[in-house]
């Protein structure tokens, strides 16, 4: 391993990190200012529904696809959703398991499980590129973040595929790639609207408790068998 | 502190605008400001996309980055470094301001539909209203918003409906009371103190509703309830909820609320309004920033408890059309009301039809958001009521049940225009249907006393089935009926037969009827005619309310059943039972 490669699996990645942590904390900080609005209101809704239960479900519905119709009725949509959070979550662990604990890759197994995993992201970022340049709904909808954060991502993707095997026998510069590509998203994720898993928790948070205390969440499914 | 070049450029309004956007900032909005990453799959969710389609300026997230990128150049440091990169942008002119507008309350019913269907919670229901309100705090806002928000500012209700007028309707309502149960003791009490239930309505029950005024009397006196209306504060709407300006919310609850409690009454029991009932109930307490010390329920959970209590019986035969039911926005995605109205249903009729999607997934009526109000965004509202009339008609009902006021309105437009076979009823007039009173109800006889009888009216309609229909039932009841097929017709027929009573439709061929209106009001040898408005375009009601002459006598929409035909008419010659 050449030092610069060493240099970019440690050193790049901890300033990085750090930076990010840094500007996260700013960031939550800036948004905790802003005073939450409260319930003045006497509660609605039957016993079945609660403030409690109503954040509770709201923060499941990211796993719970029929509980929306948006996610009922465009099942590929979740399952790219899936696989592209699936693939997030691999290639940042990627990026410790490779300067930390690199003797996890010698297993065969691993290694094309993480590919499959990765590559299959990288195959859903493609299709979400097609899909926000194609569809008129979504090019109404897109900045520049979204086109230039998905293209990125889907690149990072494609060189964490390569990077799995940590094999520099070949030469350094698919790693290198990787390495770099996962510093440059971790000063640039806080400015950018990758950073929404930041405000997730809160944003459903509230919303789910306002629903519950009026009585909305959690939602019925019964007699609703022809729902759209 | 000097200005900046761009904020010396900016439009005062549009400055206001920027400033105040600041003051509304609270965490849940600015975690809708912040967490839409864009997805696109709230589009679909929304009426006015799957009825508009190929516009995708319909689409939730982009009506939501209108107000976004104003949110991100200002008050999100993302957007102040790098504006570009986020779509953000400033706002200048009093034209942006106008196309916010055109979006904020031309474009969305705040019906919430996208905002339960946004993976990360963004609500933009709410953002957009707090945009309406940053609009209407510097005065840009449909013309229909500004009129209802002075009537309700004014005269403590959002239609204007005058004292007199609104205590009349009550005497009038009490006397069908008495005269349909035969029983002097059936009473509509006005102000009386300690009461258990002080019923409140929205105001157009008694402007062009008061059958369920009367049907709601019925139901309280036929369950034996210690119940009174106020004489003022009567008012449980709400058009803060629409324009967003949370100063007139609180100051319209606060006069209800207080009106609760000099009269001591010890529960509110609210009309079937879906946004009366999520502004009084819900959303007051926080504008007005009341402590509400008694208990506050919607008609339709008091008529359902009557029921469970036996303090009512049902005979559910007598409601044997198929029915439907239609979930309010604010009913059912913002209060959490969805299954009492079915409980009732399925007590009052035979053969109840669920509509598909239903509940907290329902379309909107189109009607909401205030959406009745603004007349200039009808055809587009209209347009977008595509997805409702095809929901509508796949239930084969012939009658769709609403809770909600708004919707009542906004069905009966979407059924007119896209020619349904279906009327529009609410669960009020099904349960005063349907309910057994032990002493059988006197055939009134008014009917076998032809009601109208020597009274002279000119009827003015263009459409000659419809000319033909009014003529029939009023010269059935008695009248002598002169027929015009235009507002000129009509002006010289009232000229020369001098009628008691003169009907307008409000589009008719020829001169504008509003003409029409104007020369009949300054006639001064036409002093004592009565005019009535009977209009399929409730859209253009307020080219004649807000005309300086005297208002119309009365205003009944169309399409009428007999019976209506015949109470408004007599309403508005003022025949009360002992005349006839």
């Amino acid at each position: 391993m050449s030092d610069f490669l060493h240099f970019s699996e440690h050193t790049l990645q901890e300033v990085a990190l750090v930076f990010m942590a840094c500007v996260y904390v700013t960031r939550i900080v800036w948004f905790l200012r802003f005073a939450a609005g409260k319930e003045r209101q006497g509660q609605t809704g039957s016993g079945a529904t609660s403030p409690t239960k109503g954040f509770i479900y709201s923060w499941a519905n990211v796993a719970m696809p029929w509980a929306m119709e948006s996610t009922r009725t465009k099942p590929s949509l979740y399952v790219q959703f899936v696989l592209f959070h699936l693939g997030v979550t691999t290639a940042i662990g990627l990026s410790f398991v490779i300067p930390y604990a690199p003797a996890l890759l010698e297993n065969g197994l691993l290694v094309l499980i993480l590919q499959i995993v990765i590559g299959l992201a990288f195959l859903v970022g493609v299709r979400r590129f097609i899909r926000r340049v194609s569809d008129p709904y979504m090019r109404a909808i897109s900045t520049p973040d979204d086109y230039f954060s998905l293209l990125l991502l889907t690149a990072w993707f494609f060189f964490a595929v390569l990077a799995v095997p940590n094999n520099s026998a070949g030469g350094e510069w698919h790693l290198l790639m990787y390495f770099w590509l996962t510093a440059f998203f971790l000063v640039y994720v806080p400015f950018s609207k990758i950073s929404h898993y930041l405000y997730y928790p809160f944003t459903r948070f509230y919303f789910g408790r306002s629903m519950g205390y009026r009585g909305v969440y959690p939602i019925r499914r019964v007699h609703k068998a022809k729902t759209s | 502190m000097k200005k900046s070049t761009a904020e010396e450029s900016r439009s005062h309004k549009a400055q206001v605008v920027v400033d105040r956007l600041g003051k509304k900032l609270n965490r849940q909005i600015v975690g809708s400001m912040v967490a839409c990453v864009h997805c696109g799959l709230c589009t679909d969710s929304c009426h006015y996309v799957l009825s508009n389609p190929g516009d995708p300026t319909y689409a939730p997230a982009y009506k939501a980055d209108r107000i976004r990128k104003i949110f991100k150049r200002h008050y999100d440091w993302t957007g102040r470094v790098f504006p570009w990169l986020v779509g953000a942008k400033t706002v200048m002119t009093d034209e942006e301001l106008e196309e916010l507008k055109d979006i904020s309350f031309g474009k969305c019913t705040n019906c919430r539909r996208c905002s339960l269907n946004c993976p990360m919670g963004v609500d933009f229901a709410t953002m957009n209203r707090m945009t309406r309100g940053l609009l209407v705090s510097v005065g840009i806002m449909p013309e229909g918003v500004a009129t209802v928000s002075k009537d309700q500012w004014e005269l403590g209700n959002q239609m204007g409906v005058l004292k007199e007028d609104y205590l009349e309707t009550l005497e009038w309502m009490e006397e069908e009371l008495q005269d349909e149960l035969d029983d002097p003791s059936a009473k509509i009490p006005v102000d009386k103190e300690d009461c258990a239930v002080v019923y409140s309505i929205n105001p157009r029950e008694a402007k062009y509703d008061p059958r369920t005024i009367g049907d709601a009397a019925k139901i309280f006196h036929a369950a034996g309830e210690d119940w009174t209306m106020p004489s003022d504060g009567w008012d449980m709407t709400n058009f803060g909820l629409f324009s967003g300006d949370d100063e007139l919310g609180g100051a319209v609850a606060r006069h209800l609320f207080d009106r609760v409690q000099e009269l001591g009454g010890k529960k509110l029991v609210i009309s079937e309004c879906g946004h009366g009932y999520r502004s009084t109930r819900c959303e007051a307490p926080n504008w007005a920033k009341y402590d509400v010390p008694f208990e506050m329920e919607s008609s339709v959970e008091t008529m359902l408890r009557y029921v469970k209590e036996g303090r009512i019986k049902l005979d559910k035969t007598r409601n044997s059309k198929p029915v439907t039911f239609h979930d309010s926005c604010n009913l059912a995605r913002s209060c959490g009301i969805t299954e009492e109205p079915r409980e009732l249903l399925n007590l009052v009729c035979t053969d109840f039809r669920e509509m598909y999607p239903n509940r907290e997934e329902n379309y909107c009526c189109t009607g909401g958001g205030g959406a009745m109000s603004m007349s200039e965004y009808t055809p587009r509202r209209l347009k977008s009521g595509k997805v409702k009339a095809e929901q509508l008609k796949a239930t084969g009902a012939k009658v769709v049940v609403t809770s909600c006021h708004n919707c009542v309105d906004g069905l009966t437009d979407v059924i007119r225009h896209y020619e349904l076979d279906m009327e529009v009823t609410q669960l009020v007039n099904l349960v005063a249907e349907a309910l057994v009173i032990e002493k059988p109800a006197r055939v009134p006889t008014v009917v076998e006393d032809l009601p109208l009888a020597g009274r002279r009216i000119v009827v003015a309609d263009d459409e000659p089935d419809q000319l033909l229909y009014l003529a029939t039932v009023m010269e059935d009841y008695g009248a002598t009926v002169y027929q015009a097929a235009s507002g000129d017709e009509a002006l010289t027929l009232v000229r020369k037969e001098k009628p008691d009573l003169v009907t307008l439709d409000l589009a008719m061929p020829g001169r504008p009827v509003t003409e029409i209106y104007e020369v009949l009001r300054s006639d001064s040898e036409l002093e004592g005619l009565k005019i009535c408005i009977i209009t399929g375009r409730p859209e253009m009601r307020e080219l004649i309310y807000q005309r300086m002459e005297t208002p119309p006598d009365g205003y009944l929409d169309k399409p009428l059943s007999e019976d209506d035909l015949l109470r408004g008419v007599r309403k508005v010659l003022e025949l009360s039972h002992q005349e006839v």
